[in-house]
C-alpha cells in the first residue's frame, strides 16, 4: 500500500481535519490582510511607477556614460570607506568579545554579568548604525571617525550575540578537562576556549566586515565620510555622471568585500 | 596516596549515589572499578575530583583532605590529581604538543601563559611525556586528527604534565578497538609501576580488569560490593554484579 493510499481522506479524518483546514483558512486570510494594510500604511500607489518612469530615464540618460575622467579622485573616499568598516570592525571586535564571554550561560562568572552584558549588546544591537552615526557626528563632529565609532558600537550588537552564542555551543568536554588540571580561568579562556572557537568568531567577524563596508556606505549620507557622502554631494550638485561612477565604484567593492569574505570563510570552515 | 573514607553523595532529590563509599589506592597500585550503568562509579570520580561536591566525607590526596578545601586552596591542591576522560577532551585545533604541556599551566600563573603562551620547558618536558606514551612523532600534528587511540595516549601525556600522584580514569576505553584498549591499559599499568602513581580507572571490561588490575572493586547502588586483588576474585562475583544490575 502507498504512502496516499494510507492517507485518510478528508471526510474519514473528521472534525479534528475540518478544524485544522479552516485554521489554515484563516491564517491564510490574516496574512493577505497584513500585507493590504501594509500597502496602505506606505500609500502604495504602482500608477506612480509608471508616471515617474519618465523621470528616472531622465536620471539614467544624464547619468550615462559615467564620469571616467573623475576616477582619480574617487580613491581617498574609497579608502575611507573600506577604513571605516576596518576600523569600526576590529573596534566591534574588541568590545564584543569580553562582552560575548560574560554573556555566554556556560562560561559567564555569575547571572549578574550575564544579564548586563546581554543588556549592553541588545543595547548595541536594537539602535541602527544610521542612529548611532548621527549620535557620534553631534559628538565629535563630520568625518570618517564617527561612522566607525557608529559602526564599531553597532557591530557590537551583532558580534556580541554570534560570539555568545558561538561559545554557548562549543565542545566543554575539552574545556571541563583543562579545568581541571589546575589551569586558572583566564588560562582555560585562553588556551581552551579561544582556540577551540577561533575559526566560527573569525568566519563571523569577515561577514561582519562585508556588512560593515555596505553601511559605511550609507552612513556617508548623514556626513560620516566615504563614497557616501560624495555620492550624496554629487547627487545635491545634479552631476549625475559622478554619481553613476560612484555607484560602480561602490557595486565592484561590495562585491570583491562578499566575495573575499565568502573565499576566507569557506578556506576556514 | 588516595584514600576515600565514607564519601556519600545524596542528591536534592533525595537520590543516593555513593553510600558511605570507603577505598584506598596506593601509589604504584592500579586499582579497577566494575559495575553496571547508573551504579555510582562516575559519580565517585566526580566526587573525587570535587566536580560534584560530596555530601559527606573525606577524600585524602596525600596528607591533604580535598573534600574539605574551595576556591585557590582546592584548585592548588588538585594539581597532583589528574584524570583521563572517556573521550579524550582535547583541545581539538591545538597541537599534539600544546594539549600536552597545557597539563602544566596550572604551576604557572604568569602573564605569559595568560595570553595563551606555553613555558619553553613545559614544550620540553611536553617532548618526554609523548615519548613515555610513544607519540613523539605526532607533536606537531592536530589533535583533532588524532585517532581514538592516539588521542587517549595524549590525553594520558596531558595527565603526566601534571606531575600527578594520582590518576583517575573514566572508563578510558570504552571507545576505543579491542587492540588500543589494550594498549591503553598496558600503559596505565606501566605507568602506575614506573611513576610510582596511584592509578583508579572505571572500566566496563571485565577482562581487562583481570588482565591489568592489581584489585577490583565491584560497585552496585553506590556501594562496595568486593574490593579483592585480581588473583582471589571468584568471575561468578562479577558475574552476580552485572546480573544483579540487569535485573
Amino acid at each position: 500500500m502507498t504512502a496516499a493510499a494510507e492517507e485518510p481522506r478528508f471526510a474519514e479524518r473528521g472534525w479534528g481535519g475540518a478544524l485544522g483546514l479552516a485554521l489554515r483558512l484563516v491564517a491564510l486570510l490574516a496574512l493577505i490582510l497584513v500585507v493590504l494594510q501594509s500597502a496602505l500604511v506606505v500609500h502604495a500607489r504602482p500608477q506612480d511607477l509608471i508616471t515617474g518612469a519618465y523621470g528616472m530615464a531622465d536620471i539614467i540618460r544624464r547619468a550615462i556614460p559615467p564620469d571616467i575622467g573623475e576616477i582619480g579622485k574617487i580613491w581617498w573616499p574609497t579608502l575611507e570607506t573600506v577604513d571605516i568598516a576596518i576600523f569600526g570592525t576590529v573596534g566591534g571586535v574588541l568590545m564584543a568579545l569580553p562582552l560575548a564571554v560574560l554573556a555566554a550561560e556556560n562560561v559567564t562568572p555569575s547571572r549578574f554579568f550575564y544579564f548586563a552584558a546581554r543588556g549592553a549588546i541588545g543595547i548595541a544591537r536594537s539602535v541602527p548604525d544610521l542612529v548611532w552615526a548621527l549620535l557620534f557626528v553631534t559628538a565629535v563632529g563630520l568625518g570618517p571617525f564617527p561612522g566607525a565609532l557608529a559602526l564599531a558600537v553597532h557591530s557590537v550588537g551583532m558580534l556580541g550575540r554570534l560570539f555568545a552564542e558561538t561559545i554557548e555551543h562549543m565542545e566543554m568536554a575539552p574545556i571541563d578537562a583543562l579545568s581541571l588540571t589546575g589551569a586558572r580561568r583566564l588560562q582555560v579562556f585562553t588556551h581552551g576556549v579561544i582556540p577551540s572557537v577561533l575559526p566560527s568568531l573569525t568566519g563571523i567577524t569577515l561577514y561582519r566586515l562585508d556588512e560593515n563596508i555596505r553601511s559605511s556606505l550609507v552612513l556617508g549620507f548623514v556626513g560620516a565620510g566615504g563614497i557616501g557622502f560624495e555620492l550624496l554631494s554629487a547627487m545635491n550638485l545634479f552631476q549625475y555622471r559622478l554619481v553613476s561612477l560612484y555607484l560602480i565604484v561602490t557595486f565592484v567593492l561590495v562585491l570583491a568585500a562578499e566575495r573575499l569574505s565568502a573565499l576566507v570563510r569557506a578556506r576556514l570552515a | 596516596m588516595l584514600r576515600i573514607c565514607n564519601l556519600t553523595m545524596r542528591y536534592p532529590n533525595g537520590k543516593v549515589a555513593l553510600a558511605g563509599f570507603d577505598l584506598a589506592v596506593a601509589a604504584g597500585e592500579l586499582v579497577v572499578v566494575l559495575g553496571g550503568n547508573g551504579s555510582g562509579k562516575t559519580t565517585l570520580l566526580r566526587c573525587i575530583t570535587r566536580m560534584l561536591d560530596p555530601s559527606e566525607g573525606e577524600v585524602w590526596l596525600g596528607d591533604t583532605n580535598l573534600a574539605a578545601l574551595s576556591g585557590e586552596r582546592l584548585r592548588q591542591a588538585r594539581l597532583p590529581l589528574a584524570m583521563v576522560w572517556q573521550h579524550a577532551s582535547l583541545v581539538r585545533r591545538r597541537s599534539v604538543l600544546a594539549n600536552v604541556a597545557s597539563g602544566a599551566l596550572g604551576r604557572h600563573g604568569g602573564w605569559w601563559t595568560a595570553l595563551g603562551g606555553l613555558p619553553a620547558e613545559e614544550l620540553r618536558a611536553a617532548h618526554g611525556h609523548l615519548a613515555e606514551v610513544g607519540l613523539t612523532a605526532l607533536a606537531g600534528q592536530r589533535a583533532g586528527t588524532l585517532s581514538g587511540g592516539q588521542a587517549q595516549r595524549v590525553a594520558i601525556a596531558r595527565a603526566l604534565a601534571q606531575r600527578p600522584q594520582a590518576l583517575l580514569a573514566d572508563e578510558p576505553v570504552a571507545s576505543l578497538d579491542p587492540e588500543a584498549a589494550g594498549d591503553i591499559m598496558r600503559l596505565l599499568r606501566r605507568l602506575a609501576a614506573d611513576e610510582n602513581l596511584a592509578v583508579l580507572c572505571v572500566l566496563h571490561q571485565v577482562e581487562l580488569a583481570y588482565e591489568f588490575a592489581d584489585r577490583v572493586v565491584g560497585v552496585r547502588d553506590g556501594r562496595i560490593v568486593f574490593d579483592l586483588p585480581c588473583d582471589a576474585l571468584p568471575r561468578d562475583a562479577v558475574r552476580r554484579l552485572y546480573l544483579a544490575d540487569a535485573a
